[in-house]
């Protein structure tokens, strides 16, 4: 069998979304009343559009890959946690209990610890620099939208 | 004579010093306001109404009007320096505005935003003055079969720029229109793809896929690069003189984007962010040096910044002179009109001159406003490109967080904000413009109801999108917008082979 090149397999992958999206399509409810366009027809044409340029991809030639080739490769060398991939992993993982913790601590706690933890992560070592910046522009942040925008901010175990 | 008679008429109102000091403050408030993704144009007018509530309508409106302008162009100083658009209409401006602060032209591309927006507006009030009842009686010729044939036409002009695949482009369309769709039907009330979850019933909201395509994403891709452990060298943001050369350069994108953004403006449902689309993409297909478009031409930033703020005063058109609102924006300012006790609407000149005029010449005195204030503040704007990369990267994710939460209050919407923050960085991998995806995220409702609207009023009759002559204009348009560029490449691979 040969072997399959990066559209194909993209192709593949988008073709059974697509399927799955046309399947509940057909779930959705019909309105009660007769009218010429239900709800159903425009997600039908998307499904049906984006299961034939699957077609089209599958058998498009693959360009080299914009961004695939800039992926740091020296860092690939270096300990497990600090790879480009674990990096990221590791950032939408801290995003993830980010957006858990927000309103337990707070805006200003959640923010501060986030922004803190993930600069020295990335490699920044002057951390008196760090945290007076980050508690600097979180508290600047936090003040305009809850005191000038009066947008609401969790405020969590901070009294204010 | 009497358009000239009037603006004099509006002078005096708008030069009234109460009314400078609303237009300085409004310009200045929607600058900053537009600086912060999450808080674009709409958010800014909305928290001004109770402020505008005890105004003479004419200052209200003339706040307001500097309000919106502000926030545009503050939109795109965010959109060149972190690639992070806070409001539709500066998206386009971050294609090149954000490779030339890469390449240390910060200051460069902040004073040709700064100058275009100041061309594009003046420009366009002019137009707003001149032309505005002949565009309303234009405008309200456009059913739903027509608005149908506009949103395919915006769409495939964006596709079309996708010069690597074309169908990636598609693909990334029609996942846009896909997630536009998520939640209630407003016609029949039915869910659609909302897996039962309360928090999908509103849909998805713009900005949570805006900052995950393009401002998390780019963390992402930097992280992939080495960003977060190396420090990379620091960007200068050089110098904010044009050249000659450049301004010559930029003249004609200027003033093309110009006119154009005017008249997508005035255009309901079109405005500032078909306008920057259409603009760009008539100037990459128009300049011989098309190809550098999308890595940091000065024409890719010039052409966007004129077609919104033009836009921006164009879609006063339809408020002013229909009382139809053309954009969400829009929406809100009528709203606060009404709310002043001033219904817009055709009597609108007659009965309320001051009110029409005086926001025409304040548009004039705002534009002046916006370039004053924003040319001495770029170098201070464009410091925070010489933060260390690592404090950067984690700015720029409290910046999107706290976008998305200080509009939803929910903490649903950071994890799909995360989530598209991975689609796009996969996206950007694989080759997927993003682009084509955030548009038709914007018009994919707009699009639907246009569809549907004009299949019940023709019984379901297909043919009706074809029988109608700006219809048919415009889908023929679109067509050849997707074909040209395909039977371009064809020629080009078979002139490569002859050689």
């Amino acid at each position: 069998m040969t072997k399959l090149n990066t559209n194909q397999w993209l192709a593949l992958v988008l073709a059974l979304v697509a399927a799955a999206y046309i399947a509940m399509a057909w779930q959705i409810p019909t309105f009660p009343l007769p009218r010429p366009v239900d709800s159903d027809l425009f997600p039908k044409v998307l499904g049906f559009s984006l299961l034939i340029l699957s077609v089209f991809l599958f058998f498009e030639k693959p360009t080299p890959l914009a961004g695939a080739d800039e992926v740091d490769h020296d860092a690939q060398q270096g300990p497990l946690l600090l790879t480009p991939w674990a990096r990221v992993i590791v950032t939408s993982l801290a995003i993830a209990a980010y957006a858990l913790l927000l309103v337990p601590l707070g805006f200003v706690l959640a923010s501060t610890l986030l922004c803190t933890g993930l600069t020295a992560y990335y490699g920044y070592r002057r951390h008196a620099v760090n945290l007076a910046t980050s508690l600097g522009v979180v508290l600047a942040l936090y003040l305009t939208m809850t005191r000038v925008m009066d947008v609401y901010l969790p405020t969590g175990v901070l009294p204010f | 004579m009497d358009a000239l008679n009037n603006l004099m008429y509006g002078f005096g109102i708008a030069l009234e010093p109460i009314n400078i000091a609303y237009v300085f403050a409004g310009v200045f408030a929607g600058t900053i306001i537009g600086m912060l993704p999450g808080l674009g144009p709409i958010s800014a007018l909305a928290l001004m109404i109770p402020i505008t509530f005890a105004m003479e309508p004419s200052s209200g409106l003339i706040l307001m009007a500097g309000v919106y302008y502000g926030a545009i162009f503050g939109g795109s100083t965010s959109s060149i320096l972190l690639n992070a658009p806070g409001v539709a209409g500066t998206v386009a401006t971050s294609f090149d505005g954000y490779p030339m602060a890469k390449k240390g032209l910060a200051g460069k591309a902040l004073a040709i935003a700064a100058y275009s927006s100041f061309v594009g507006g003046t420009v366009s009030v002019i137009f707003l003055m001149l032309v505005a009842p002949l565009l309303s009686k234009v405008a309200v010729s456009f059913g739903p079969a027509e608005y149908f044939a506009l949103m395919v036409l915006g769409l495939t002009a964006v596709v079309s720029l996708s010069d690597k695949s074309l169908v990636k482009g598609l693909i990334a369309a029609v996942v846009g229109v896909i997630i536009s769709i998520v939640g209630i039907d407003l016609q029949t009330g039915t869910e659609r793809f909302t897996f039962g979850s309360i928090q999908l019933l509103d849909g998805i909201d713009f900005l949570v896929v805006a900052l995950g395509i393009f401002a998390l994403a780019e963390v992402f891709y930097m992280l992939l690069r080495g960003g977060g452990g190396k420090e990379a060298p620091r960007n200068a943001i050089g110098s904010l003189k044009l050249t000659r050369s450049e301004v010559k350069e930029i003249a004609g994108p200027v003033s093309r984007s110009s006119v154009l953004g005017f008249f997508t403006g005035v255009l309901p449902g079109a405005g500032a962010t078909i306008g920057s689309f259409l603009g760009y993409s008539m100037e990459k297909r128009l300049a011989k040096d098309g190809d550098t478009f999308g890595k940091g031409n000065i024409k890719g930033v010039a052409a966007p910044e004129a077609a919104n703020n033009a836009a921006c005063t164009g879609s006063f058109v339809p408020l002013l002179t229909l009382g139809v609102p053309g954009s969400g924006t829009t929406a809100v300012l009528l709203g606060a009109l009404l709310v002043m006790g001033v219904t817009p609407g055709p009597m609108m000149l007659e009965q309320r001159p001051d009110v029409f005029w005086g926001v025409v010449a304040s548009m004039y005195i705002g534009n002046i406003f916006l370039l004053v204030l924003n040319l001495p503040l770029i170098p201070l704007i464009a410091k925070i490109l010489d933060l260390p990369k690592p404090l950067l990267l984690s700015l720029i994710l409290i910046f999107c967080m706290i976008g998305v939460y200080g509009m939803s209050f929910s903490v649903f919407d950071l994890l799909l904000l995360l989530g598209f923050g991975l689609l796009g960085l996969g996206m950007r991998l694989f080759g997927f413009p993003a682009a084509p995806l955030i548009l038709a995220l914007i018009l994919g409702n707009i699009m639907e109801e246009s569809m549907r609207r004009a299949l019940q009023i023709s019984g379901g009759d297909w043919m009706t999108f074809i029988d109608k002559p700006i219809s048919l204009s415009l889908l023929v348009i679109a067509l050849l917008s997707l074909g040209l560029p395909l039977l371009k490449k064809r020629r080009k691979r078979a002139a490569a082979a002859a050689e």
